[in-house]
Protein backbone atom coordinates (compact mmCIF):
# COMPACT_ATOMS: atom_id res chain seq x y z
CA UNK A 1 0.00 0.00 0.00
CA UNK A 2 1.21 3.19 -1.04
CA UNK A 3 1.57 6.03 1.83
CA UNK A 4 -1.71 7.92 2.15
CA UNK A 5 -2.80 11.07 3.98
CA UNK A 6 -5.17 11.50 6.22
CA UNK A 7 -7.49 13.40 3.58
CA UNK A 8 -7.27 10.27 1.67
CA UNK A 9 -7.99 7.83 4.10
CA UNK A 10 -10.96 10.25 5.10
CA UNK A 11 -12.27 10.15 1.12
CA UNK A 12 -12.13 6.23 0.95
CA UNK A 13 -13.92 5.95 4.24
CA UNK A 14 -16.65 7.99 3.11
CA UNK A 15 -16.96 5.88 -0.39
CA UNK A 16 -16.77 3.10 1.49
CA UNK A 17 -14.07 1.63 -0.56
CA UNK A 18 -12.15 0.85 2.71
CA UNK A 19 -13.39 0.12 6.54
CA UNK A 20 -11.75 1.88 9.31
CA UNK A 21 -10.81 -1.60 10.07
CA UNK A 22 -9.29 -2.51 7.00
CA UNK A 23 -7.46 0.52 7.49
CA UNK A 24 -6.30 -0.21 11.30
CA UNK A 25 -4.89 -3.80 9.71
CA UNK A 26 -3.31 -2.43 7.01
CA UNK A 27 -1.13 -0.18 9.04
CA UNK A 28 -0.45 -2.82 11.77
CA UNK A 29 0.45 -5.32 9.48
CA UNK A 30 2.61 -2.83 8.24
CA UNK A 31 4.47 -1.68 11.64
CA UNK A 32 4.81 -5.35 12.51
CA UNK A 33 6.59 -5.78 9.13
CA UNK A 34 8.91 -2.45 8.96
CA UNK A 35 9.79 -2.06 12.80
CA UNK A 36 12.46 -4.32 13.56
CA UNK A 37 14.05 -2.23 10.44
CA UNK A 38 13.03 1.39 11.95
CA UNK A 39 12.40 1.04 15.72
CA UNK A 40 9.67 3.49 15.86
CA UNK A 41 7.28 2.25 17.86
CA UNK A 42 8.07 1.18 21.44
CA UNK A 43 4.90 -0.62 21.73
CA UNK A 44 2.39 -1.72 19.47
CA UNK A 45 -1.56 -1.28 20.40
CA UNK A 46 -2.85 -4.18 18.38
CA UNK A 47 -6.08 -4.96 20.01
CA UNK A 48 -9.07 -5.24 17.99
CA UNK A 49 -10.81 -1.73 17.42
CA UNK A 50 -14.42 -1.22 18.57
CA UNK A 51 -15.42 2.30 17.74
CA UNK A 52 -18.38 2.89 19.77
CA UNK A 53 -21.39 4.61 19.57
CA UNK A 54 -20.06 6.83 22.12
CA UNK A 55 -17.61 8.58 20.16
CA UNK A 56 -19.21 10.94 18.11
CA UNK A 57 -19.88 10.59 14.23
CA UNK A 58 -16.62 13.05 13.73
CA UNK A 59 -14.73 13.24 10.17
CA UNK A 60 -11.94 11.93 11.60
CA UNK A 61 -13.93 8.25 13.04
CA UNK A 62 -11.49 5.33 12.45
CA UNK A 63 -8.28 7.16 11.70
CA UNK A 64 -5.40 5.28 13.17
CA UNK A 65 -2.73 8.09 14.38
CA UNK A 66 0.96 6.56 16.33
CA UNK A 67 1.19 8.44 19.60
CA UNK A 68 4.83 9.77 21.27
CA UNK A 69 5.36 7.77 23.98
CA UNK A 70 5.06 10.71 26.53
CA UNK A 71 0.98 10.72 26.18
CA UNK A 72 -0.46 8.58 28.66
CA UNK A 73 -3.35 6.57 27.02
CA UNK A 74 -5.46 4.65 29.55
CA UNK A 75 -4.78 1.06 29.95
CA UNK A 76 -1.26 1.60 27.30
CA UNK A 77 1.76 1.18 28.94
CA UNK A 78 3.68 4.49 28.47
CA UNK A 79 7.42 4.53 28.86
CA UNK A 80 8.93 7.72 27.97
CA UNK A 81 11.75 6.62 26.58
CA UNK A 82 12.92 5.78 29.80
CA UNK A 83 14.20 2.68 31.98
CA UNK A 84 12.17 4.59 34.90
CA UNK A 85 9.03 4.04 33.12
CA UNK A 86 9.86 0.98 31.41
CA UNK A 87 6.07 -0.99 33.58
CA UNK A 88 4.14 2.39 34.06
CA UNK A 89 0.86 1.69 32.52
CA UNK A 90 -1.39 4.86 31.95
CA UNK A 91 -4.46 5.13 34.63
CA UNK A 92 -5.85 7.76 32.45
CA UNK A 93 -5.38 9.06 28.94
CA UNK A 94 -4.09 12.63 28.28
CA UNK A 95 -6.29 15.14 27.22
CA UNK A 96 -5.37 15.41 23.57
CA UNK A 97 -5.40 12.16 23.55
CA UNK A 98 -9.14 12.02 25.19
CA UNK A 99 -10.05 14.51 23.05
CA UNK A 100 -9.33 12.52 19.14
CA UNK A 101 -10.44 9.11 21.06
CA UNK A 102 -13.58 10.56 21.78
CA UNK A 103 -14.18 11.70 17.99
CA UNK A 104 -12.94 7.38 16.74
CA UNK A 105 -9.42 7.58 16.37
CA UNK A 106 -7.71 4.61 17.11
CA UNK A 107 -4.16 4.43 18.28
CA UNK A 108 -2.03 2.40 16.27
CA UNK A 109 1.29 2.30 18.79
CA UNK A 110 3.51 4.14 21.09
CA UNK A 111 6.83 5.84 19.26
CA UNK A 112 9.99 5.57 20.08
CA UNK A 113 11.32 8.84 21.29
CA UNK A 114 14.66 10.45 23.40
CA UNK A 115 14.46 9.63 26.73
CA UNK A 116 11.96 12.38 28.86
CA UNK A 117 11.93 14.13 25.26
CA UNK A 118 15.69 15.34 25.82
CA UNK A 119 17.51 14.83 22.77
CA UNK A 120 17.47 15.18 18.73
CA UNK A 121 18.77 12.57 17.63
CA UNK A 122 16.37 9.87 19.55
CA UNK A 123 19.88 8.23 20.51
CA UNK A 124 19.10 8.60 23.79
CA UNK A 125 15.74 6.09 24.06
CA UNK A 126 16.16 3.89 26.63
CA UNK A 127 14.65 1.26 23.25
CA UNK A 128 17.02 1.85 20.87
CA UNK A 129 17.47 4.91 18.70
CA UNK A 130 15.19 4.85 15.87
CA UNK A 131 16.63 4.52 12.17
CA UNK A 132 15.88 7.35 9.66
CA UNK A 133 13.37 5.96 7.08
CA UNK A 134 15.51 8.06 4.09
CA UNK A 135 19.16 6.19 5.28
CA UNK A 136 19.51 3.53 7.73
CA UNK A 137 22.84 4.39 9.12
CA UNK A 138 21.39 8.23 10.05
CA UNK A 139 18.93 9.77 12.79
CA UNK A 140 15.65 10.50 12.13
CA UNK A 141 16.31 13.73 14.38
CA UNK A 142 14.34 13.69 18.08
CA UNK A 143 13.01 13.99 20.03
CA UNK A 144 10.06 12.75 18.70
CA UNK A 145 11.71 10.70 15.89
CA UNK A 146 9.96 7.06 16.13
CA UNK A 147 6.50 9.72 15.42
CA UNK A 148 8.59 11.27 12.26
CA UNK A 149 10.02 7.89 10.87
CA UNK A 150 6.59 6.63 11.56
CA UNK A 151 4.90 8.74 9.19
CA UNK A 152 7.97 9.25 6.60
CA UNK A 153 7.90 5.35 6.47
CA UNK A 154 4.20 5.33 6.22
CA UNK A 155 3.82 3.07 9.21
CA UNK A 156 1.04 5.84 10.65
CA UNK A 157 -0.81 8.25 8.57
CA UNK A 158 -0.14 10.85 11.16
CA UNK A 159 1.24 11.26 14.67
CA UNK A 160 1.67 13.15 17.74
CA UNK A 161 4.45 14.46 18.66
CA UNK A 162 5.65 16.78 21.90
CA UNK A 163 8.24 20.04 20.84
CA UNK A 164 10.07 21.68 23.72
CA UNK A 165 13.02 23.35 21.79
CA UNK A 166 12.26 22.14 18.08
CA UNK A 167 11.43 17.77 19.23
CA UNK A 168 8.42 18.00 16.39
CA UNK A 169 10.31 20.42 13.69
CA UNK A 170 13.69 19.07 13.73
CA UNK A 171 12.38 15.59 13.15
CA UNK A 172 9.93 16.44 10.52
CA UNK A 173 12.85 18.01 8.64
CA UNK A 174 15.04 15.39 8.55
CA UNK A 175 12.96 12.96 7.46
CA UNK A 176 10.49 14.67 4.71
CA UNK A 177 7.20 15.63 6.42
CA UNK A 178 5.47 18.31 8.09
CA UNK A 179 6.12 19.03 11.60
CA UNK A 180 3.46 21.29 13.52
CA UNK A 181 4.76 22.91 17.02
CA UNK A 182 1.10 24.81 18.32
CA UNK A 183 0.92 28.26 20.66
CA UNK A 184 2.21 26.98 24.18
CA UNK A 185 -0.88 26.40 25.31
CA UNK A 186 -2.69 26.22 22.27
CA UNK A 187 -2.77 21.77 23.31
CA UNK A 188 -3.59 21.18 26.78
CA UNK A 189 -0.39 19.58 28.46
CA UNK A 190 -2.25 17.16 30.54
CA UNK A 191 -1.19 13.60 30.76
CA UNK A 192 1.82 14.73 28.79
CA UNK A 193 4.66 13.77 30.72
CA UNK A 194 6.49 17.18 31.76
CA UNK A 195 10.04 18.27 30.73
CA UNK A 196 10.05 21.69 30.77
CA UNK A 197 6.99 23.24 31.30
CA UNK A 198 6.95 26.61 30.77
CA UNK A 199 8.22 24.65 26.88
CA UNK A 200 6.10 21.96 25.96
CA UNK A 201 3.61 21.96 23.59
CA UNK A 202 1.65 18.56 21.72
CA UNK A 203 1.56 19.13 18.07
CA UNK A 204 1.12 17.00 14.86
CA UNK A 205 4.08 15.03 12.55
CA UNK A 206 1.61 14.62 9.31
CA UNK A 207 2.57 14.42 5.46
CA UNK A 208 1.04 17.31 4.82
CA UNK A 209 0.00 20.51 6.08
CA UNK A 210 -4.29 19.55 5.33
CA UNK A 211 -3.74 16.54 7.39
CA UNK A 212 -2.27 18.74 10.55
CA UNK A 213 -5.25 20.94 10.23
CA UNK A 214 -8.13 18.45 10.06
CA UNK A 215 -6.23 16.87 13.42
CA UNK A 216 -5.26 20.04 15.31
CA UNK A 217 -9.03 20.99 15.19
CA UNK A 218 -9.90 18.00 17.21
CA UNK A 219 -6.86 18.04 19.49
CA UNK A 220 -6.80 21.90 20.68
CA UNK A 221 -8.46 24.00 23.24
CA UNK A 222 -8.96 24.81 26.69
CA UNK A 223 -8.60 21.97 29.22
CA UNK A 224 -9.88 22.71 32.99
CA UNK A 225 -7.25 20.28 34.03
CA UNK A 226 -4.31 22.34 32.57
CA UNK A 227 -4.07 25.79 34.11
CA UNK A 228 -1.51 26.94 31.50
CA UNK A 229 -3.99 25.86 28.59
CA UNK A 230 -5.66 28.92 26.80
CA UNK A 231 -9.36 29.87 26.75
CA UNK A 232 -8.45 31.07 23.22
CA UNK A 233 -11.59 30.42 20.53
CA UNK A 234 -10.18 26.92 18.39
CA UNK A 235 -10.69 28.23 14.94
CA UNK A 236 -11.42 25.83 12.00
CA UNK A 237 -7.87 25.21 10.73
CA UNK A 238 -9.20 23.72 7.77
CA UNK A 239 -11.79 26.83 6.31
CA UNK A 240 -8.25 28.94 6.26
CA UNK A 241 -6.29 26.43 3.92
CA UNK A 242 -7.64 27.95 0.14
CA UNK A 243 -7.14 31.50 1.70
CA UNK A 244 -5.10 33.48 -1.19
CA UNK A 245 -1.36 34.24 -0.22
CA UNK A 246 -1.34 37.41 -2.40
CA UNK A 247 -0.11 40.23 0.16
CA UNK A 248 1.55 38.14 2.47
CA UNK A 249 4.96 39.59 4.35
CA UNK A 250 7.11 37.11 5.30
CA UNK A 251 10.17 38.34 7.18
CA UNK A 252 13.47 36.53 6.74
CA UNK A 253 16.15 37.49 9.79
CA UNK A 254 19.26 38.09 8.71
CA UNK A 255 20.34 36.08 11.81
CA UNK A 256 18.87 32.82 10.01
CA UNK A 257 20.68 34.17 6.76
CA UNK A 258 24.09 34.87 8.13
CA UNK A 259 26.32 32.79 5.70
CA UNK A 260 26.79 29.86 8.29
CA UNK A 261 23.95 27.49 6.14
CA UNK A 262 26.07 25.29 3.91
CA UNK A 263 25.59 26.55 0.05
CA UNK A 264 23.59 23.21 -0.92
CA UNK A 265 20.66 24.21 1.84
CA UNK A 266 20.92 27.83 1.03
CA UNK A 267 20.20 26.86 -2.38
CA UNK A 268 16.88 24.78 -1.41
CA UNK A 269 15.73 27.69 0.95
CA UNK A 270 15.89 30.11 -1.80
CA UNK A 271 14.24 27.99 -4.27
CA UNK A 272 11.18 27.66 -2.01
CA UNK A 273 11.15 31.56 -1.56
CA UNK A 274 10.99 31.88 -4.99
CA UNK A 275 8.03 29.29 -4.90
CA UNK A 276 6.44 31.72 -2.28
CA UNK A 277 7.35 34.31 -4.41
CA UNK A 278 5.26 33.04 -7.29
CA UNK A 279 2.28 32.66 -4.96
CA UNK A 280 2.57 36.41 -4.27
CA UNK A 281 4.23 36.47 -0.89
CA UNK A 282 6.28 39.45 -0.34
CA UNK A 283 9.59 39.03 1.36
CA UNK A 284 11.49 41.48 3.92
CA UNK A 285 14.55 41.49 5.55
CA UNK A 286 14.17 41.69 9.21
CA UNK A 287 16.15 41.13 12.09
CA UNK A 288 15.82 39.12 15.52
CA UNK A 289 18.98 40.74 17.45
CA UNK A 290 18.61 38.39 20.35
CA UNK A 291 17.88 35.08 18.46
CA UNK A 292 22.07 34.19 18.83
CA UNK A 293 21.59 33.48 22.24
CA UNK A 294 18.09 31.11 22.39
CA UNK A 295 20.35 28.38 22.94
CA UNK A 296 22.30 29.45 26.00
CA UNK A 297 19.10 30.66 27.49
CA UNK A 298 17.18 26.99 26.88
CA UNK A 299 19.71 25.01 28.20
CA UNK A 300 19.75 27.14 31.20
CA UNK A 301 15.74 27.15 31.28
CA UNK A 302 14.75 23.69 29.98
CA UNK A 303 17.41 22.03 32.50
CA UNK A 304 15.96 24.08 35.23
CA UNK A 305 12.54 23.16 34.86
CA UNK A 306 13.57 19.58 34.13
CA UNK A 307 15.37 18.59 37.65
CA UNK A 308 12.04 20.34 38.92
CA UNK A 309 9.78 18.28 37.38
CA UNK A 310 11.86 14.73 37.22
CA UNK A 311 11.94 15.28 40.89
CA UNK A 312 8.43 12.88 41.19
CA UNK A 313 10.71 9.95 40.07
CA UNK A 314 11.62 8.60 43.03
CA UNK A 315 11.11 5.04 43.10
CA UNK A 316 8.26 5.01 45.50
CA UNK A 317 4.11 5.69 43.68
CA UNK A 318 5.63 4.47 40.22
CA UNK A 319 8.22 3.85 37.88
CA UNK A 320 11.84 2.01 38.77
CA UNK A 321 12.57 1.05 41.96
CA UNK A 322 15.68 -0.13 43.22
CA UNK A 323 16.29 -3.00 45.59
CA UNK A 324 18.91 -1.80 47.10
CA UNK A 325 19.35 1.42 49.64
CA UNK A 326 19.07 0.68 53.50
CA UNK A 327 17.47 4.46 54.46
CA UNK A 328 15.51 6.73 52.24
CA UNK A 329 18.15 8.65 51.29
CA UNK A 330 19.60 5.94 49.53
CA UNK A 331 17.06 4.23 48.12
CA UNK A 332 16.24 7.29 46.34
CA UNK A 333 19.11 8.23 45.02
CA UNK A 334 19.63 4.24 43.68
CA UNK A 335 16.78 4.25 42.12
CA UNK A 336 17.01 7.44 39.92
CA UNK A 337 20.97 6.40 39.36
CA UNK A 338 19.03 3.11 37.75
CA UNK A 339 15.95 3.90 36.22
CA UNK A 340 17.22 7.30 34.19
CA UNK A 341 20.25 7.60 31.65
CA UNK A 342 23.30 10.18 31.14
CA UNK A 343 21.46 12.76 29.29
CA UNK A 344 18.95 12.83 31.89
CA UNK A 345 21.07 12.68 34.76
CA UNK A 346 23.37 15.48 32.84
CA UNK A 347 20.19 17.61 32.68
CA UNK A 348 19.12 17.28 36.12
CA UNK A 349 22.24 18.17 37.40
CA UNK A 350 23.15 20.74 35.31
CA UNK A 351 19.41 22.08 36.03
CA UNK A 352 20.03 22.03 39.72
CA UNK A 353 23.44 23.74 39.53
CA UNK A 354 21.61 26.79 37.72
CA UNK A 355 18.66 26.96 40.13
CA UNK A 356 21.51 26.10 43.44
CA UNK A 357 21.68 29.13 45.91
CA UNK A 358 24.51 31.33 44.66
CA UNK A 359 24.17 30.67 41.14
CA UNK A 360 20.15 31.73 40.63
CA UNK A 361 20.47 35.27 40.17
CA UNK A 362 23.33 34.62 37.51
CA UNK A 363 21.71 31.72 35.73
CA UNK A 364 18.53 31.24 36.03
CA UNK A 365 17.04 34.94 36.40
CA UNK A 366 19.56 35.73 33.35
CA UNK A 367 18.21 33.39 31.40
CA UNK A 368 15.00 34.17 31.81
CA UNK A 369 15.70 38.14 31.20
CA UNK A 370 17.04 36.93 28.19
CA UNK A 371 13.88 34.70 27.21
CA UNK A 372 11.94 38.24 27.24
CA UNK A 373 14.16 40.11 25.35
CA UNK A 374 13.99 37.41 22.78
CA UNK A 375 10.19 37.14 22.73
CA UNK A 376 10.16 40.78 22.14
CA UNK A 377 12.06 40.30 19.02
CA UNK A 378 9.22 38.34 17.98
CA UNK A 379 6.84 40.96 18.92
CA UNK A 380 8.52 43.82 17.01
CA UNK A 381 9.03 41.47 14.37
CA UNK A 382 5.44 40.90 13.98
CA UNK A 383 4.63 44.38 13.82
CA UNK A 384 6.22 44.52 10.62
CA UNK A 385 5.66 40.79 8.89
CA UNK A 386 2.50 38.16 8.58
CA UNK A 387 5.15 35.34 9.39
CA UNK A 388 8.85 34.78 9.79
CA UNK A 389 10.76 31.83 7.70
CA UNK A 390 13.98 30.28 7.51
CA UNK A 391 15.76 27.11 7.35
CA UNK A 392 14.87 24.52 10.25
CA UNK A 393 18.00 22.90 10.82
CA UNK A 394 21.92 23.92 9.98
CA UNK A 395 22.38 20.13 8.23
CA UNK A 396 20.00 17.56 6.87
CA UNK A 397 19.97 13.61 9.07
CA UNK A 398 23.52 13.50 10.19
CA UNK A 399 24.96 9.98 11.14
CA UNK A 400 24.03 7.92 14.14
CA UNK A 401 26.61 8.76 16.99
CA UNK A 402 28.34 11.73 15.26
CA UNK A 403 26.95 13.86 18.09
CA UNK A 404 26.68 11.38 20.78
CA UNK A 405 29.24 12.37 22.81
CA UNK A 406 29.67 16.42 22.55
CA UNK A 407 26.37 17.85 24.22
CA UNK A 408 27.14 21.22 22.79
CA UNK A 409 27.20 20.31 19.33
CA UNK A 410 24.18 18.34 19.66
CA UNK A 411 22.42 21.19 21.15
CA UNK A 412 23.11 23.29 17.92
CA UNK A 413 21.32 21.38 15.86
CA UNK A 414 17.82 23.51 17.58
CA UNK A 415 19.69 26.84 16.57
CA UNK A 416 16.67 27.47 14.86
CA UNK A 417 13.86 25.65 16.85
CA UNK A 418 14.58 27.24 20.07
CA UNK A 419 13.56 30.53 20.16
CA UNK A 420 10.07 29.85 19.18
CA UNK A 421 9.53 27.78 22.54
CA UNK A 422 11.13 30.48 24.53
CA UNK A 423 8.45 32.92 23.21
CA UNK A 424 5.43 30.60 22.52
CA UNK A 425 4.73 31.46 18.98
CA UNK A 426 3.62 28.52 16.89
CA UNK A 427 6.08 27.59 13.85
CA UNK A 428 6.31 24.55 11.31
CA UNK A 429 8.42 22.79 9.48
CA UNK A 430 7.98 21.50 5.77
CA UNK A 431 10.07 19.87 2.88
CA UNK A 432 11.34 22.04 0.35
CA UNK A 433 13.46 19.57 -0.85
CA UNK A 434 16.69 17.12 -1.05
CA UNK A 435 20.43 17.20 -0.74
CA UNK A 436 22.41 14.11 -1.41
CA UNK A 437 18.73 11.99 -1.38
CA UNK A 438 18.52 13.50 1.93
CA UNK A 439 15.32 15.74 3.19
CA UNK A 440 15.39 19.29 4.27
CA UNK A 441 12.73 21.53 5.53
CA UNK A 442 11.59 25.36 5.85
CA UNK A 443 10.64 26.81 8.99
CA UNK A 444 7.39 29.08 9.16
CA UNK A 445 6.57 31.27 12.27
CA UNK A 446 3.93 33.05 13.04
CA UNK A 447 2.41 35.30 16.02
CA UNK A 448 0.61 33.52 18.98
CA UNK A 449 -2.42 31.80 18.09
CA UNK A 450 -1.83 31.95 14.11
CA UNK A 451 -1.25 28.77 13.35
CA UNK A 452 -4.65 28.77 11.06
CA UNK A 453 -2.04 31.00 9.02
CA UNK A 454 0.68 28.66 9.06
CA UNK A 455 -1.26 26.10 7.58
CA UNK A 456 -2.73 28.13 5.24
CA UNK A 457 0.91 28.99 4.02
CA UNK A 458 2.58 25.72 4.17
CA UNK A 459 -0.71 24.76 2.46
CA UNK A 460 -0.73 26.25 -0.54
CA UNK A 461 3.25 25.63 -0.87
CA UNK A 462 2.13 21.67 -0.65
CA UNK A 463 -0.48 22.41 -3.21
CA UNK A 464 1.58 23.85 -6.11
CA UNK A 465 5.07 21.24 -5.30
CA UNK A 466 5.31 17.59 -4.21
CA UNK A 467 8.12 17.58 -2.21
CA UNK A 468 5.80 16.07 1.07
CA UNK A 469 5.05 13.51 -1.29
CA UNK A 470 8.02 12.40 -1.70
CA UNK A 471 8.48 8.41 0.09
CA UNK A 472 11.91 6.56 1.00
CA UNK A 473 13.02 3.74 -1.30
CA UNK A 474 12.49 1.64 2.14
CA UNK A 475 9.03 1.88 1.72
CA UNK A 476 8.54 0.52 -1.39
CA UNK A 477 10.52 -2.48 -0.35
CA UNK A 478 7.39 -3.27 2.04
CA UNK A 479 5.00 -2.11 -0.95
CA UNK B 1 33.28 30.03 37.79
CA UNK B 2 35.26 26.98 37.16
CA UNK B 3 32.71 23.54 38.52
CA UNK B 4 34.87 20.99 40.15
CA UNK B 5 34.12 17.57 41.08
CA UNK B 6 33.41 18.54 44.47
CA UNK B 7 30.38 21.06 42.88
CA UNK B 8 29.23 17.68 40.97
CA UNK B 9 29.36 15.28 44.37
CA UNK B 10 27.31 18.68 46.24
CA UNK B 11 24.64 18.20 42.75
CA UNK B 12 24.14 14.93 43.19
CA UNK B 13 23.51 14.86 46.69
CA UNK B 14 20.85 17.90 46.16
CA UNK B 15 19.30 16.06 43.15
CA UNK B 16 19.30 12.98 44.92
CA UNK B 17 21.24 10.66 42.14
CA UNK B 18 23.89 8.71 42.35
CA UNK B 19 26.57 9.12 39.75
CA UNK B 20 29.88 6.41 39.19
CA UNK B 21 32.97 7.89 39.08
CA UNK B 22 33.17 7.47 35.77
CA UNK B 23 30.37 9.32 34.67
CA UNK B 24 31.15 11.93 37.06
CA UNK B 25 34.14 12.91 35.14
CA UNK B 26 32.31 12.64 32.43
CA UNK B 27 29.56 15.33 33.40
CA UNK B 28 32.37 17.50 34.78
CA UNK B 29 33.80 17.83 31.41
CA UNK B 30 30.31 18.13 29.70
CA UNK B 31 29.60 20.79 32.29
CA UNK B 32 32.52 22.91 31.81
CA UNK B 33 31.35 23.12 27.88
CA UNK B 34 27.89 23.79 28.73
CA UNK B 35 28.61 26.72 31.20
CA UNK B 36 31.26 27.90 28.49
CA UNK B 37 28.07 28.79 26.28
CA UNK B 38 25.64 29.84 28.72
CA UNK B 39 27.83 32.13 29.84
CA UNK B 40 27.75 34.15 26.65
CA UNK B 41 24.49 35.62 28.09
CA UNK B 42 26.51 37.80 30.23
CA UNK B 43 27.10 40.09 27.57
CA UNK B 44 23.54 41.09 27.49
CA UNK B 45 22.32 44.01 28.89
CA UNK B 46 19.24 43.06 30.71
CA UNK B 47 19.24 45.89 33.30
CA UNK B 48 15.53 46.68 33.49
CA UNK B 49 14.29 43.82 31.62
CA UNK B 50 11.28 42.16 33.70
CA UNK B 51 12.02 38.24 33.53
CA UNK B 52 9.60 36.04 31.72
CA UNK B 53 8.71 33.46 33.19
CA UNK B 54 5.87 31.87 31.31
CA UNK B 55 4.92 32.32 27.35
CA UNK B 56 1.14 33.79 27.90
CA UNK B 57 0.97 36.71 29.90
CA UNK B 58 -2.00 35.50 32.42
CA UNK B 59 -3.32 35.14 35.38
CA UNK B 60 -4.24 31.93 37.06
CA UNK B 61 -7.99 31.46 36.65
CA UNK B 62 -10.15 29.56 39.14
CA UNK B 63 -13.13 27.41 39.40
CA UNK B 64 -15.59 26.61 41.90
CA UNK B 65 -14.18 24.74 44.81
CA UNK B 66 -16.27 21.83 44.27
CA UNK B 67 -14.93 17.99 44.11
CA UNK B 68 -14.29 16.96 40.40
CA UNK B 69 -12.32 13.83 41.10
CA UNK B 70 -13.30 10.86 42.73
CA UNK B 71 -11.09 8.56 44.59
CA UNK B 72 -9.10 6.15 42.55
CA UNK B 73 -6.22 4.99 45.32
CA UNK B 74 -6.51 1.05 44.06
CA UNK B 75 -6.20 1.83 40.28
CA UNK B 76 -3.97 4.46 40.62
CA UNK B 77 -1.57 1.61 43.44
CA UNK B 78 -1.21 -0.84 40.89
CA UNK B 79 1.75 0.86 39.08
CA UNK B 80 3.57 -0.36 42.24
CA UNK B 81 4.35 -3.97 43.81
CA UNK B 82 5.21 -2.14 47.45
CA UNK B 83 1.88 -0.61 48.10
CA UNK B 84 0.00 -2.77 51.02
CA UNK B 85 -3.36 -1.61 52.81
CA UNK B 86 -3.30 1.62 50.69
CA UNK B 87 0.11 2.61 52.14
CA UNK B 88 3.14 2.81 50.11
CA UNK B 89 6.19 1.09 51.82
CA UNK B 90 9.25 2.74 51.23
CA UNK B 91 12.84 2.19 53.57
CA UNK B 92 12.41 2.56 57.71
CA UNK B 93 12.75 6.52 58.10
CA UNK B 94 12.37 6.48 62.07
CA UNK B 95 14.11 4.09 64.03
Amino acid sequence: MKRHTVKELQNMLADQSISSEEIHQIYLNRIKSMNDSINAFISIESDEISLSSEQKNSEIKGIPYALKDIFCSEGDKTTCGSKMLANFVSPYDATVVRNLREKGTVILGKTNMDEFAMGSSNETSFYGNVLNPWDEERTPGGSSGGSAAAVAAGMAPIALGTDTGGSIRQPAALTGITGLKPTYGRCSRFGMIAFASSLDQAGILSISAEDAAIFLEHMAGYDQKDSTSSIEEVPKYTEFLNNDLTGKVVGLPREFFDGSLDSKYQTLVTESIHEYEKMGVQFKDISLPNIKYSVPTYYVVAPAECSSNLARYDGVRFGHRSSEGTDLDSFYKQTRKEGFGPEVKRRIITGTYVLSAGYYDAYYLKAQKVRQLINQDFLNAFEEVDVIMGPTTQQSAFKLGDKLDDPVSMYMNDIYTISSNLSGVPAISHPIGFVDNLPFGLQVIAPHFMEHDLLNIVHQYQMSTDWHLQTPNLCREFD
Amino acid sequence: MSIKKSDIEHLCNLSKLNLDEEEKSLFLNQMKSILEMIQELEEVDTGDIVPMAHPLQMSQRLREDEITESNERNKYQKNTDSAEDGFYKVPKVID
